[in-house]
């Protein structure tokens, strides 16, 4: 702590002897704001000549891998969401970096997906981002619009960060269509699976097919639920996960345009009534019965916890790394788990392959070429990536996919599943949606929310077609204010 | 003359020492309150989502609130929790000190012991406490099929009684009130209850034309404060209920927080500001209210 304070207070002296060197005003500006950044990298190191150096190698990085041990004492913040076991793995990671690299200590910050968001707009608004930050596909595009992740083509270029092992296709997911610069580098694939209590449709003779089509999985719901009392809990209420896996079965090419939403009202009163009919048939829950269990924390969540069936789901809609984190909640519950693919007519046109997560550096960094070394270290070490057990899905990294394979299969039994998962996923499905527009967020919080509440709540005196209208109407509305 | 004086001695002039004790105060003020304050009135005016600049857009905030129908539901909520709960509270906090208002060896564990729930309460250890007592399978339903067999799996987190959860939770918190009302209790001069029995006066009416009377600015003190808590409250709607279900435990503070820090998409700071405001307006009015309403029931002496 006191050496941190130090170095703060060393770099705003530096700061301050550099904004008086520099002659030329407007020139002096940008160092001096710089200055703290490269000061803490080389507080060993002569500072006066180093600081403005550092400054230039922000812009430019020198050639070839980085070597994180000239970076003195520093810490890197690291920030992401999940769960318990992703909380573990990551740690398990850092740590082992810390070993090889004892100058380098990290800050880790966990969240869970629902407070991660507004944590992190907080700490970008006082410019106090983690150096790393996990990304999201779907919201990456706003993030680089507000400027606050770093451009990491130079990077690439420079050899720095090393992204030849990845397939192109996936490098480009993590390219900004604003200015075809890379900003962010997948952390792992996975794709939508659908995870379920194996030990109770075993008991009760049921088959649960892949590629199910929506009329089957009701016959097994109903079938699940008239003779167990177990229910089907349906996906985040304000998710567009399943709107947007409905709208790709129905042959659609995105579901948000900058104009709007590409569904129909037609369409989404198909969608709301299958919701509405499964409420009122009993299988489904309903809103007051979601607002009664915990949907997001997995070790509590009704595929894997409660002690009464009227509690419990035999289905949980998510992706499939998250199986890994399930597969060991249902361990401690004593069932066993399987997966398989969202339910949805056309099943292989809706299914798709997503980079599950990426991982990003803010602009916010103090260390930028440090803070690159460790995403390099994230994405191509072999034994990072046996420490991540593929917890944020398969490694986009192919070569240590393959690597990483035997080891991890050791740890989690449920690897292999996963990895088979994704092969069956692989020859079953279409290419995925673009990135969200920025308004898409609001379109969650603001409208998904309250009419899937709607949807599932039998005393609701809106019908179907009320609510898919107000879908389309409302959704247009948020995108046409943005 | 007077330039001569050392540091020392400046600094031992009442004025100057005065401000150098209230600094620590004026300084938290100034960063804590009233710039902040200035501010969200300045972005209430304004499009601004955190991460980049505020663009003025002059009242459209505040008109689009009035069309805004979470707005009226968080309203409606958080007045009938404040309305309910309040009363509530302050009545079982009053029956409470009745009862410990007798000095026997024990009173002052039992008052220590209900005091507790008021320092823990609004906690984020209680609220997930709470949340489990009253999962369908929790203790509460537990206890409730062992009372009443046939009894089972209640939804306390129902649309119509997940608010009740809530307000069983601030009732529970009696506590300061009830200190509140026993120090007043004390105050009594024993020589008018002497007064009323020698008038033939038996318990329950010395309550009610001795007791009462004396305690109502009392009575007053606990509304206003516990009102204004009420208008406040927060970790409970976010933390037990999250809202749910349909809006039907959205405390509008909670609901400012969700538009100032939404789960996803862009922080609306500007509208959440706006919502502050208005916020500020309505307990400043309720407030009001209850002062304007003290000369037709409090006793002055």
């Amino acid at each position: 702590m006191k050496k941190k304070v130090i170095s703060v207070v060393l770099a705003s002296a530096m700061a301050m002897t550099l904004a008086a060197c520099g002659g030329a005003a407007p020139a002096a500006e940008a160092p001096a704001a710089e200055a703290p950044a490269a000061e803490e990298t080389t507080e060993e190191a002569a500072p006066a000549e180093e600081a403005p150096a550092a400054e230039e190698a922000a812009e430019a990085p020198a050639a070839g891998p980085y070597d994180p041990a000239s970076a003195g004492d520093v810490t890197i913040g690291f920030g992401w969401w999940g769960n318990q076991v992703r909380d573990e793995v990551t740690k398990a990671a850092t740590d082992h970096f810390t070993e090889l690299y004892p100058n380098v200590t990290f800050n880790l910050n966990a969240q869970t997906w629902n407070d991660y968001w507004a944590q992190m707009t907080s700490f970008s608004s006082s410019d106090t981002l983690p150096d790393l930050m996990q990304q999201d596909y779907a919201y990456f595009e706003q993030w680089v619009e507000a400027g606050d992740l770093l451009d990491l083509t130079p990077y690439v270029e420079s050899g720095a960060l090393d992204l030849s092992k990845l397939p192109e296709s996936i490098v480009q997911t993590g390219v900004s269509a604003s200015d075809g610069h890379i900003y962010a580098v997948c952390a792992g694939m996975n794709a939508p699976g659908l995870s379920y209590n194996k030990t109770l449709t075993d008991e009760l003779g049921i088959e649960v097919p892949d590629n199910m089509t929506w009329d089957q999985f009701v016959d097994i719901s109903r079938e699940i639920y008239e003779k167990s009392g177990v229910g089907v809990l349906w996906h985040n209420l304000n998710s567009e996960n399943p709107i947007t896996y409905f709208a790709r079965g129905k042959g659609h090419e995105a579901l948000f345009t900058t104009e709007g939403v590409t569904v129909t009202p037609e369409e989404m009163t198909e969608y709301y009534t299958r919701l509405k009919t499964g409420v009122e048939e009993g299988w489904l829950f309903s809103t007051e019965k979601c607002a009664s269990v915990d949907m997001a924390t997995i070790p509590q969540h009704p595929l894997v916890f409660g002690s009464d069936p009227s509690v419990r789901s035999w289905c949980a809609f998510n992706f499939s790394n998250q199986y890994l984190a399930f597969a060991n909640a249902a361990e401690a519950d004593g069932i066993e788990l399987g997966i398989t693919s969202w339910p949805e007519d056309n099943p292989t046109q809706a299914n798709y392959l997503k980079p599950s997560q990426f991982f990003s550096i803010t602009t916010d960094t103090k260390n930028p070429d440090l803070a690159v070394a460790v995403l390099n270290y994230l994405i191509n070490d072999v034994e990072a990536n046996t420490l991540l057990r593929a917890e944020r899905g398969i490694p986009a990294n192919t070569e240590v996919a393959a690597a990483i394979a035997e080891e991890v299969s050791k740890v989690d039994a449920s690897y292999p599943i996963i990895v088979d998962y994704l092969d069956f996923v692989g020859d079953n499905s279409s290419a995925i949606f673009p990135p969200l527009p920025g308004y898409a967020g609001t379109v969650n919080t603001d409208v998904i929310q309250h009419l899937t509440e709607e949807a599932l709540d039998p005393a609701s005196s809106e019908t179907a077609e009320d609510l898919g209208a107000a879908f389309v109407d409302e959704a247009n509305q948020v995108a046409s204010s943005y | 003359m007077d330039k001569q004086r050392s540091l020392r001695q400046r600094l031992g002039e009442e004025h100057v020492a005065g401000y150098i004790f209230s600094s620590p105060f004026i300084f938290g003020f100034l960063m804590f309150m009233l710039i902040p304050m200035v501010m969200s009135l300045y972005f209430s005016f304004c499009k601004y989502d955190i991460q980049n600049p505020a663009t003025f857009i002059g009242f459209k905030n505040y008109i689009d609130i009035f069309h805004d129908k979470s707005f009226w539901k968080a309203l409606r909520v958080t007045v009938y929790y404040a309305f309910v709960g309040t009363p509530l509270k302050v009545i079982f906090a009053l029956i409470v000190a009745l009862i410990l208002a007798r000095d026997t060896k024990l009173t002052g564990f039992y008052r220590a012991s209900y005091y507790l729930p008021s320092i823990i309460g609004g906690s984020v250890a209680v609220a997930i406490l709470w949340r489990r007592m009253f999962e369908p399978t929790g203790t509460i339903n537990a206890l409730l099929s062992v009372l009443f067999p046939g009894m089972t799996n209640f939804n306390w987190f129902g649309e119509k009684s997940a608010i009740w959860v809530l307000i069983v939770l601030t009732v529970w918190q009696f506590g300061s009130s009830m200190l509140i009302f026993l120090s007043a209790l004390k105050q009594i001069n024993r020589e008018l209850y002497e007064a009323a029995m020698v008038d033939g006066a038996n318990k329950w009416k010395q309550f009610w034309k001795v007791t009462l009377p004396l305690l109502t600015p009392t009575v007053f003190f606990n509304l206003v404060q516990q009102t204004i808590n009420s208008f406040l409250a927060f970790t409970q709607s976010k933390l037990i209920t999250d809202g749910q279900p349909k809006d039907s435990t959205l405390f509008y503070t909670l609901y400012v927080y969700r538009k100032a820090f939404p789960s996803m998409g862009k922080s609306q700071m500007g509208y959440a500001s706006a919502l502050a405001w208005i916020m500020l307006i309505i307990i400043s009015t309720v407030t009001a209210l209850l002062f304007w309403s003290r000369s037709k029931w409090v006793y002055e002496e």
